[in-house]
């Protein structure tokens, strides 16, 4: 019984963390409707200013914390002004990816300035604590807690009784209309982006000092757990986001009492996915709350693609085809072998973000799967190759759409959180089914590719063999997107009311999208695992499902051509940039911005 | 004439590629005295994402281990290395493992950092005929990957077993362990809780807990419930820090025993005060006496201005051992996988004196001391059981 006291307490301060990010990410979605994901950089911008302004000036708290206050509040605004304000008008996507963007540049950032290793963030204050059942709890505890409702109490005030958070609010409902009515949306944006990164930076100051820890990689964790938080309490919902952060601490705590510390995250997952399906609205988003997620297709940038003559793309592919016979060098075969098995990914993701409208931030959850099946056949089975890997298609295919299918009747954002939240639990059920997976140990041995008996590991035949499978998924997909199939997916996607409204049933065709998708995706999976040899929980982590889905949106959502020409740039620009070794996710962070600022809809146009 | 053209282009960028290196001070040191075509090791690791404080400490070592080599080089020419990030990335680290292969002047490869990233290039160098030297790599599979992967990385199975002989030294009869989960934390755990089983010590709690975590709070109450008289730490100096820290606050009092891989000066800064008292064992400790170990920390602090860390004393050693290799069996990359298996004792910071075993591709009896944080400093154990509570 004192331990479960004990559990609830740890579970409220943990939460009490949670929050703080939360708060801040509420803020921001409440009013742009944006999932701020460079919210984390600027927590971890916070940390080490604070780090600076004690280690440098000797600052005792309070004027560390007003220095933190103002100089992110600043980064926020120069985040709004210079990535996002130009992306006004753009599809919704855009600046969602731009906070990807920016995320990258500002971790580079301060990763070249301060190094990578962690450092210690010492605090000064009083060191008494206060026992708390079997524990306890110090100055540092209540100081979050009181910066966190604090905050969260001014805000609500703010935003109720002030003329400025009249304007907030007014911004959040309608931009058009408070536009009209004489609001200055700008400047409304730009604060809202100054009192959030405030906060987000005085979070990263605290939680550095209260783990006595901070490095520049704790910024993505940090974003993932707040918007788990914040999507509990109800998406943009200031009060909420710290209701819905303790009760994430709580049952993470109450997960680790009953079933061990791997399940952690688990269990901070499988909430979210619940709450999604269940209270899309979160605890404290009611019912009438207003419909401000856009409809599904509002992700796409509207556009007209870019056709290439049909014999340009069949020289294309000759050519790309002969590339072996004349460029034999394997350091070249190998990076676009990448490129062909990112391609594979990018096509499956392209139907269903693109076409289907259903967007995915967990892409690599099914190659997770796939790779799986595929070496546990193999190497437990001793099935041959060329019928596990069409196997693991198959498995994937239905897996993955099994998976997907409760998320299938939520929309625009809540979706894309849900497809986040499921690829990290695939990846996490992977490392906690041991009996299976192997776990933490992964899957060493898997045999190499190998057709009736002749092994295919030569970097010729295997960029053949994955090119040649790329060619067919592509002429499948592009006829399957000029049939009835493909144009009733553009309709679900662009009015999902009007397709309802001719009968067509929205759940099978979105599950045929995802099953052809799940097959692709499942393939190269199964191809990377026996190119590998070695396979753990780690080989397909979240990067590589945001990675996918830059290559699509860089191609042009939808289009077949471009999510192959995604593939092919993004799988060679950071071997390209290879000669600038430290600096160089910086530079592709940055031409990523550009690219989403000059084209957002895509090298070849949306489709 | 195509595939000879490709192949010019290929030396060209490496060419490059060392020039920016030479260029940007990092990589190569100067090499005044020998003289001729320099001899290139190719290492791949992490420079860039989650890992990259890991590749910054190798390069240290690298760069203190090329100035000694260098004063007379490897068969009388300069030891270089060229350094391509992967950030620990398979999808990376295979791309790499293409290029070096077919790259004519890489005689021998390093790295990669994590089991994820060097295992899935070990085929394509074991069918390119090129050494993967992994020096990290303790995953126990790493070295069958074929006979072309070899590790000077201290295994598990050595090193387990002595963690487990200190806590029962230390008079510990029940121990929780929590460790890193991941393949290196895991294959620890395993093998400590059987050594420990037979050293009559009771293991009665093991928490995984994942890389990224902070909060270890409720998983501290788990451990206190299982009530241990000891906690063991098979972690790396940050989280065993950020553990070590938290235990006071729920209210646990038994001493702390951490698995060697949080030797780091980092490790008491994070740690601060709590870290007082926690026993731990290490390969290498600065104040160790042998002349190996004080030669390296001398030129260290000479140069970096900074204690050396564990990274930094393997990432030292490997380059010191493959050199010895190259200089005595020659450039050929055949010679270089001949030479480990029969090079015998060649000095080593971490093992006193280095030799394979030519069945595991191994090498055993690193030396290790058993230490105490004391006042804010690593420092020998006395020898004096702590009561436990």
């Amino acid at each position: 019984m004192s331990s479960f006291i004990d559990y609830t307490v740890n579970g409220l301060v943990i939460g009490n963390i949670y929050a703080l990010l939360a708060v801040g990410l509420a803020l921001i979605f409440g009013v742009s409707n944006l999932i701020n994901f460079a919210h984390g950089s600027v927590y971890t911008i916070g940390a080490y200013i604070g780090w600076a302004a004690i280690t440098f000036l000797h600052t005792p708290l309070p004027v560390t914390m007003a220095i933190v206050f103002v100089a992110c509040a600043l980064v926020g605004m120069a985040i709004e002004r210079i990535g996002l304000r130009p992306l006004q008008g753009s599809a919704r996507i855009a600046p969602l990816l731009a906070t990807i963007g920016i995320s990258f540049v500002l971790d580079q950032v301060v990763q070249l300035v301060f190094s990578a290793s962690p450092r210690a963030l010492p605090n000064d204050l009083p060191d008494w604590r206060i026992d708390i059942g079997g524990g306890s709890i110090g100055a540092l505890d209540l100081l979050i807690a009181g910066v966190g409702v604090g905050a969260a109490a001014l805000l609500f005030v703010f935003l109720r009784f002030t003329k400025l958070g009249f304007a907030v609010r007014a911004t959040a409902q309608d931009r058009e209309a408070a536009l009209q009515m004489g609001v200055n949306v700008n400047a409304v944006n730009s604060t809202v982006f100054a009192i959030a990164s405030a906060l987000g930076g005085i979070s990263g100051l605290l939680v550095g000092m209260y783990y006595n820890h901070i490095d520049p990689a704790m910024s993505f964790q940090a974003t993932l757990k707040g918007i788990v938080a914040q999507v509990i309490g109800g998406v943009g919902n200031v009060p909420g986001a710290i209701v819905g952060s303790l009760l994430l601490g709580l049952i993470e705590s109450y997960g680790i009492a009953l079933l061990g510390t791997t399940y952690r995250n688990l269990f901070a997952f499988v909430l979210l996915i619940l709450f999604l399906i269940w209270m899309p609205n979160g605890l404290f988003g009611g019912r009438s709350a207003p419909q401000s997620e856009p409809l599904t297709g509002a992700f796409i940038a509207p556009s007209k693609p870019l056709r290439l003559p049909r014999w340009a793309l069949w020289a294309m592919t000759g050519a790309a085809f002969a590339l072996p016979l004349v460029f034999g060098a394997p350091y070249l075969l190998q990076t676009l072998t990448n490129a062909w098995l990112a391609a594979m990914l990018a096509l499956s993701l392209t139907l269903m973000a693109g076409t289907a409208g259903q967007i995915s931030f967990g892409h690599a959850g099914l190659l997770a799967i796939g790779a799986y099946a595929s070496a546990l056949l193999t190497v437990d089975l001793n099935a041959p190759t060329w019928l596990t890997i069409p196997a693991a298609g198959l498995i994937t295919s239905a897996l993955g759409t099994l998976l997907i299918f409760p998320a299938f009747r939520l929309r625009g954002h809540t979706i894309a959180i849900a497809t986040l939240a499921i690829g990290e639990v695939v990846s996490l059920v992977i490392l906690n089914w041991e009996s299976l997976t192997r776990g933490a140990m992964g899957v060493t041995g898997i045999p190499p590719l190998s057709i009736f008996g002749h092994e295919i590991y030569a970097p010729r035949e295997v960029y053949w063999l994955c090119l040649a499978i790329v060619v067919a998924l592509a002429l499948v997909q592009t006829r399957l997107l000029t049939s009835h199939f493909g144009r009733t997916l553009r309709a679900i996607r662009d009015d999902d009311v009007a397709a309802r409204s001719y009968g067509i049933r929205l759940d099978r065709y979105k599950a045929l999208a995802f099953a052809f998708g799940g097959f692709g995706a499942g393939v190269s999976g199964a191809i990377t695992a026996h190119l590998y040899s070695y396979i753990n929980h780690q080989t397909f982590d979240s990067q590589v499902s945001l990675l996918a889905l830059t290559m699509v949106i860089l191609g042009g959502m939808g289009n077949v051509v471009g999510a192959i020409l995604g593939a092919i740039v993004l799988a060679g620009l950071p071997e390209l940039f290879r000669l600038t070794a430290e600096y160089r996710i910086l530079i592709y962070g940055i031409v990523l911005l550009l690219l989403i600022r000059f084209r957002p809809q895509g090298l070849m146009g949306t489709l | 004439m195509p595939a000879n053209s490709n192949r010019r282009l290929t030396n060209w960028l490496n060419r490059l590629a060392i020039v920016i290196a030479l260029g940007s001070g990092g990589a190569a040191a100067a090499f005044a005295q020998a003289a001729g075509e320099p001899v290139t090791i190719g290492v791949s690791g992490p420079l860039t994402g989650q890992n990259a404080q890991y590749g910054a400490q190798w390069k240290k070592g690298f760069d203190l281990a090329l100035d000694e080599v260098n004063v007379k080089g490897v068969q009388g020419r300069p030891l270089q290395y060229v350094f391509e990030d992967s950030q620990a990335d398979p999808r990376q680290s295979v791309a790499i493992a293409q290029k070096f292969v077919s790259d004519p002047k890489i005689v021998v490869e390093v790295g990669d950092f994590s089991s994820t990233a060097s295992m899935a290039a070990s085929s394509i160098y074991q069918r390119g005929g090129l050494v993967q030297f992994g020096f990290t790599n303790s995953h126990p599979n790493f070295t069958k990957g074929g006979d072309y992967m070899w590790s000077n990385s201290v295994s598990q199975a050595d090193e387990q077993p002595r963690l487990a002989k200190y806590a029962a030294d230390l008079g510990f009869k029940h121990v929780a362990v929590l460790y890193l989960n991941t393949d290196w934390g895991r294959s620890s755990q395993t093998i400590f809780t059987e050594s420990a089983k037979s050293l009559g010590v009771d293991v009665v709690a093991s928490e995984g807990y994942q890389p990224d975590e902070k909060d270890f709070r409720s998983t501290l109450v788990r451990v206190r419930d299982a009530k241990p008289d000891a906690i063991i730490l098979i972690s790396y100096y940050a989280d065993g820090a950020l553990i070590t820290r938290q235990t006071r606050s729920v209210g646990l009092t038994q001493p702390i025993v951490a698995s060697g891989s949080v030797y780091s000066p980092k490790f008491i800064e994070l740690a601060g005060e709590a870290g007082n008292g926690v026993f731990t064992e290490s390969n290498f400790f600065p104040n160790d006496t042998r002349p190996e170990v004080q030669s390296f920390v001398t030129k260290f602090k000479a140069r970096y201005n900074e204690e050396p860390d564990d990274f930094n004393a393997v990432a030292y050693d490997a380059i010191i051992l493959l050199a010895a290799v190259i200089d005595k069996y020659g450039v050929d990359r055949t010679a270089i996988r001949d030479g480990l298996a029969q090079i015998k004792d060649v000095p080593s910071v971490i093992y006193g004196k280095a030799s394979f075993d030519t069945q595991t591709r191994r090498v055993a009896g690193a030396r290790a001391v058993y230490l105490v944080v004391k006042n804010g400093q690593f420092v020998l154990w006395d020898g004096k059981k702590p009561n436990a509570s």
